[in-house]
């Protein structure tokens, strides 16, 4: 039996050696690094937290943080909302369910490098399908650079995964086939009719999947950069910066490690706050009974 | 009012399906136009069917290399995460080991990770290890970003099978590992079908580390084929276009075919505990 328990040790081990491989070692690479005055062909000097100081008075860096917050509220409230109306509608299970869930999950399982550049190709001003409907619709020419336009960057963007909320309409309606329906059969003995038991039955019991979902909503939008890269590449002026992005840059681009790994240390940060929050709004896991 | 709200209901699930499918139909259809039909935007094909956007796509870009490339880093990189993480999950599921919930902890902080902060360190790391620039590096690394979620789906998986199952193989006098392997891992296989897919869905996709840790075409994956020919795309619509069909599609018919998979594996996935 002792041997067994040896045995035991060495299942653990294959998982503890990627763990470090992967994240254990870059971790501290990370953060010893970001003390760091490192750039290329230049020694390591430590400098303290002169580079967390720096960022602070980057405007690349304050807008990249800025736009970062923005997607993930707006992914954490407005994606999760639309991804529960559309699983509140599906529920009922008319004719078109199995349709509508299918196909609305086409975006998502595509990667996201094909989902940019399609719809880089469809916003394209000259021969984008969004501007040839408006010309007809409005029967003038009309070419709006939908990326590359200050005023219209940041929304064209955000629309390219805000709507796209599958996972989140797959998870509660895995949610909402394991309420008991004896539930239901009461709500209607007393007279409750469709839209007040969504409203005071069925939504109240999926505040905890709801909660999980922000959590997953918030922080898919701390690992964008596939999208910003095929579409604007932070631009213009940063308008579409996230951190992400500006850590790609820093690092790759212009070769300052130091900034991008304090960058990386913010993001870390940014990400167990979103995450805390969200916890602590929707109690997740708490009062279940 | 009752008339109202299915109208409305009917507008939205409309406007979902509009957004989902009419940009892919678009740019299937437009796949098949001639330079000249494109940029004047006529809706038809005035020019005739042009399918030698197709060749032209594969002439362009070594498409079919970052397929190979994709499909090998996929599968290895999904199978050395069910195996790493099926053995941690089912000791720590079944047993009492002293440094167990460390290792429970440690595994799930890398919930807390966002891969893009580990960019530039795990480019370090490659590189010291001789490894940049090769599949290996991809193949760790994404078996490394997907050991949480798998780790869990396991977790909760091996704790639904009866003890009794493993006594009674003690009781014959069989070892721990043959226990595990001739009588634990053939009752996993829906599990491990679940974490399957959503982990190779995972390497399938994966953009940022693929394009730090690669420079070559002959270690390239498939979402990073059009980044890097977009430029050449760019004086052909029609390639264009066809590239985007090229890199697609695959993913859709895995979709619809291991549907069943995908929902579960989701759902198993984000219910963490």
């Amino acid at each position: 039996m002792k041997q067994n328990k040896t045995v035991q040790y060495l299942f653990l081990v294959p998982g503890l050696i990627l763990f470090a491989l992967i994240f254990g070692f870059s971790i501290i690479l990370l953060v010893s690094t970001s003390l760091t005055d490192w750039t290329i062909g230049s020694d390591r000097v430590f400098v303290g937290l002169k580079n967390y100081i720096n960022l602070m008075h980057e405007t690349s860096f304050l807008s990249s943080l800025k736009n970062t917050i923005i997607w993930i509220v707006l992914q954490s409230t407005v994606h999760v909302a639309i991804g529960t109306s559309v699983a509140l509608i599906l529920m009922r299970k008319k004719f078109y369910w199995k349709f509508v869930r299918t196909v609305y999950m086409i975006p998502n399982i595509v990667s996201a490098a094909a989902v940019g550049m399609m719809f880089s190709i469809i916003l394209n001003p000259e021969f984008g399908a969004v501007n040839n409907f408006l010309k007809i619709f409005l029967g003038h020419d009309f070419s709006q650079n939908w990326f590359m336009d200050k005023s219209t960057a940041f929304g064209s963007v955000t629309f390219t995964w805000l709507p796209y909320a599958a996972t989140i309409t797959i998870l509660v309606l895995a949610e909402i086939s394991a309420i008991d329906s004896s539930i239901y059969e009461a709500a209607k003995l007393d007279g409750v009719t469709g839209f007040q038991e969504v409203i005071y039955i069925t939504l109240p019991l999926l505040k905890n999947i709801i909660g999980t979902c922000a959590i997953l909503g918030g922080t898919s939008m701390l690992q964008k950069l596939d999208i910003i890269m095929m579409t604007t590449q932070g631009g213009p002026r940063d308008t579409t910066m996230n951190l992400p992005y500006y850590i790609y840059k820093t690092a790759l681009t212009n070769n300052d490690f130091g900034m991008a790994n304090a960058s990386g240390v913010y993001l870390i940060i940014l990400g167990s706050i979103t995450v805390f929050a969200i916890n602590k709004l929707f109690h997740i896991g708490k009062d279940k009974g | 009012m009752k008339k109202l709200g299915t109208v409305l209901i009917g507008i939205f699930i409309t406007l979902i399906i509009i957004i989902s499918v009419v940009p892919f139909v678009w740019v299937f259809v437009s796949s098949f136009k001639s330079n000249f039909d494109i940029i004047s935007g006529n809706a038809g094909f005035t020019q005739g069917l042009h399918p030698e956007n197709y060749i032209t796509a594969f002439k362009m870009a070594p498409f079919l290399i970052f397929f190979r490339n994709s499909l090998l880093i996929s599968i290895i990189g999904t199978m050395l995460n069910l195996v790493t993480m099926s053995m941690a999950a089912y000791v720590i599921a079944r047993f009492t080991l002293k440094f167990g919930n460390v290792v429970k902890l440690l595994f799930t902080s890398v919930l807390f990770i966002p891969g893009a902060a580990l960019l530039y360190p795990l480019f370090t790391t490659m590189r010291l290890l001789n490894l940049y620039n090769s599949k290996t590096s991809l193949v760790l690394v994404y078996a490394g970003l997907g050991m949480a979620t798998t780790f869990y789906i396991m977790l909760s998986y091996y704790r639904t099978i009866p003890k009794s199952l493993e006594e009674a193989a003690y009781i014959d006098g069989a070892s721990f590992f043959r226990t595990y392997m001739q009588i634990i891992l053939p009752l996993t296989k829906p599990c491990f079908a679940t974490a399957g897919v959503l982990q190779f869905l995972l390497c399938w996709k994966e953009f940022q580390f693929a394009l730090t840790l690669t420079t070559g075409n002959e270690v390239r994956t498939v979402p990073i084929a059009l980044y890097y020919f977009t430029s050449q795309f760019a004086s052909d619509y029609g390639a264009m276009f066809a590239a985007t069909t090229i890199i697609a599609i695959p993913s859709i018919i895995f979709y619809v075919v291991l549907q069943k998979q995908v929902i579960n594996g989701l759902t198993a996935g984000s219910v963490k505990e």
